[in-house]
């Protein structure tokens, strides 16, 4: 993207503002998304304070002696959803931001005619997609910094022991670089897709739905790019349990040769059945809470990986397109 | 300053190669444009106007053959071109005032903010009315704003003047031209109404089904060519026959004389429009006032 800066930087010496333009251009845009970071890191410090104190509080008067016996109820709602609604929405705010970008980014400036109206200032069609690639970008990872941080303080400071489990897909959006790379695959997605389709409604429609498919592959495939940890448990005990709080991949049963196989569908003699199939023990593969930043990076990456293929189609997209 | 403004090459542009309406919106396009000239580009609806202008502005690029702005290739010389595309696009969010603020912060070191806002000011524009609050014709003013106020060398204007109230057009006709006495902007202005031409122009390129039938500077064509009339039954030969219309025992065309005409014909130079019509409606009619490249070698 440098390199494309310097490359067509006007030869009048100062460059040209496109950040204030872009920024003059998308006020309303920019307005919302600061409303939406106040609004869910406000919620978050509420949940880190108050809601960690007085609702903790009001809770234990139910089971004031032993924690233990504790289990949810209503009391908990309000902290509940203080702090999941921001986990969603660092979750799914790339769709909405993938159908911003396809949109009013650059498929309404495209299909209007304004982008070409930008083209014929001093701004080659390069820089102006740097511009308009660039202001966001910084925008939005400013905004999910401050909330990843946020909701990392909150989750620290959990003081209930009933939920926020750090693999659930929220919280594990949530508190790491995978909360960065959303939005960031999904602006150049939608940015793409506008330059692309060049009209507003289709490059909204076709914008959300390839970044919902890029988010939910990304989050399906992640967990077998790392290695799993593989827990066995003897046929006499029940399930190699690691605990209801990490992500579990393959299970079965292990033969005396060493082979994996799918759990056998068993009547009523199971040590038989078990003897039938030459099983020894009971697997589970899992990923230990040691696996969390191993998989966000390999969850970033992969998104990084999308975003920054998508921005170069658009580059390359725009060069061919224009003189 | 080079002394050509724009010089095309054999240029070409096709649209849609993978759609069924694939089609040549240019072909085989060759001209010199001298710089500091007021050209008229003229031609029918669809002819390829509009696809010139914005491969001249950099907006898209040429399929084949090549297109020189300013003496480099059409993307780089953005800075000193100036362009109001057909629509006026402009943002439709921002205020007149904010639009031409864009204007300054997009043009670093050739924004010339007083002469912009004494051109949107003729208007009794609202520098705080929104865009998408405004007429047509107070868009063109605001777009025509934002071209001049970057104190281009070349200014390119696709049909400036199509929803402007007569007023209107005679005022800004005459910020544009005295833009081109005072500065020597090259203007290439299309309209596909040559009267609205005939008195700011001096250059002329004719546009029709793609190619350039015309081309060349307006007074030095109208010598070349002349209305002649005479018996119906007289060789033309060996003038190049752009029209010609029998009536009776009457035959009158206009012709490109290539030798000293006969005395018993009648005799006149043809008006612009005339002229243009004539081209038009024989769209066999050899293209004249091309550079000395024939169609055929010029096919890359």
């Amino acid at each position: 993207m440098t390199a494309t800066t310097t490359a067509t930087a006007p030869a009048t010496g100062r460059p040209a503002a496109t950040g204030r333009t872009v920024l003059r251009l998308h006020r309303a845009a920019l307005i919302v998304w600061l409303v939406v970071v106040a609004a869910a890191a406000g919620s978050l410090l509420w949940a880190y304070g108050p809601g960690a104190t007085e609702v903790y509080a009001n809770w234990r008067r139910g089971c004031p002696d032993d924690i233990d016996a504790c289990m949810w109820d209503t009391t908990i709602n309000g902290y509940y959803r203080a702090v999941r609604l921001p986990e969603l929405a660092l979750s799914w705010l790339c769709l909405p931001v993938a159908a911003w970008a396809g949109a009013a980014l650059t498929g309404r400036e495209l299909e209007n005619g304004t982008a070409q109206l930008a083209w014929t200032q001093s701004v080659s069609p390069a820089r102006w997609l740097v511009g308009k690639l660039a202001v966001p970008a910084v925008v939005l990872t400013a905004g999910t910094t401050v909330l990843v941080l946020v909701h990392r303080l909150t989750f620290e400071g959990n003081p209930f022991p009933v939920y926020l489990s750090w693999s659930e897909r929220e919280p594990f959006v949530a508190n790491g670089t995978v909360a960065l790379a959303l939005p960031l695959c999904a602006l150049a997605v939608g940015a793409l897709t506008g330059l692309l389709l060049r009209r507003t409604l289709p490059a909204l429609a076709l914008g959300t739905a390839v970044t919902w498919g890029v988010v939910r592959l990304a989050a399906l495939v992640t967990p077998d790019l790392w290695p799993w940890q593989t827990a066995t448990a003897s046929l006499e005990s029940e399930w190699p349990s690691m605990g209801s709080d990490v992500p579990y991949g393959d299970q079965g049963v292990l033969t005396d040769a060493g082979a994996r196989i799918p759990y056998p569908n068993c009547g009523d003699d199971f040590a038989r059945c078990m003897a039938d199939h030459h099983a020894v023990a009971f697997y589970a593969d899992y990923h230990p809470a040691s696996d969390f930043w191993p998989l966000q990076l390999v969850e970033t990456g992969i998104l990084l990986g999308v975003a920054t293929a998508a921005v170069a189609t658009a580059f390359w997209l725009l060069r061919r397109r224009t003189a | 300053m080079t002394d050509t403004a724009l010089e095309a090459a054999a240029l070409g542009k096709r649209f849609g190669r993978l759609r069924r309406s694939a089609g040549w919106a240019l072909r085989d396009c060759s001209f010199a444009l001298p710089a500091g000239r007021v050209c008229a580009v003229v031609g029918p609806n669809g002819a390829g106007k509009s696809t010139l202008l914005a491969l001249a502005a950099g907006l898209t690029a040429p399929t084949e053959g090549s297109l020189t702005v300013l003496g480099g290739p059409a993307g780089q010389a953005r800075a000193r071109v100036g362009f109001v595309a057909q629509d006026k696009p402009l943002y439709p969010q921002l205020t007149v005032a904010e639009t031409l603020r864009m204007g300054g912060d997009l043009n670093p070191g050739r924004w010339d903010a007083r002469a912009a806002e004494r051109i949107a000011a003729g208007g009794d524009l609202d520098p705080k009315a929104r865009i998408r609050a405004l007429s047509g014709g107070q868009r063109t003013r605001v777009a025509l704003a934002l071209a001049l106020g970057k104190r281009p060398e070349l200014l390119l204007l696709d049909e400036p003047m199509a929803d402007l109230d007569p007023l209107a057009r005679h005022e800004l006709m005459g910020v544009l031209m005295s833009q081109a006495a005072q500065h020597g902007t090259t203007i290439v202005m299309s309209s596909h109404v040559v009267a609205e031409l005939e008195d700011s122009c001096d250059h002329l390129l004719l546009i029709g089904g793609g190619r350039v039938r015309l081309a060349g500077d307006i007074d030095a064509l109208l010598e070349t060519h002349a209305r002649v009339s005479a018996a119906a039954d007289t060789d033309l030969a060996p003038h190049t026959v752009v029209e010609s219309r029998t009536t009776g025992r009457q035959l009158s065309a206009l012709i490109r004389p290539a030798a000293p005409l006969p005395a018993d014909w009648r005799t006149g130079t043809p008006s612009l429009e005339e002229l243009v019509l004539s081209y038009l409606r024989n769209p066999e009619a050899k293209a004249a006032g091309a550079p000395a490249k024939s169609p055929e070698e010029s096919v890359a």
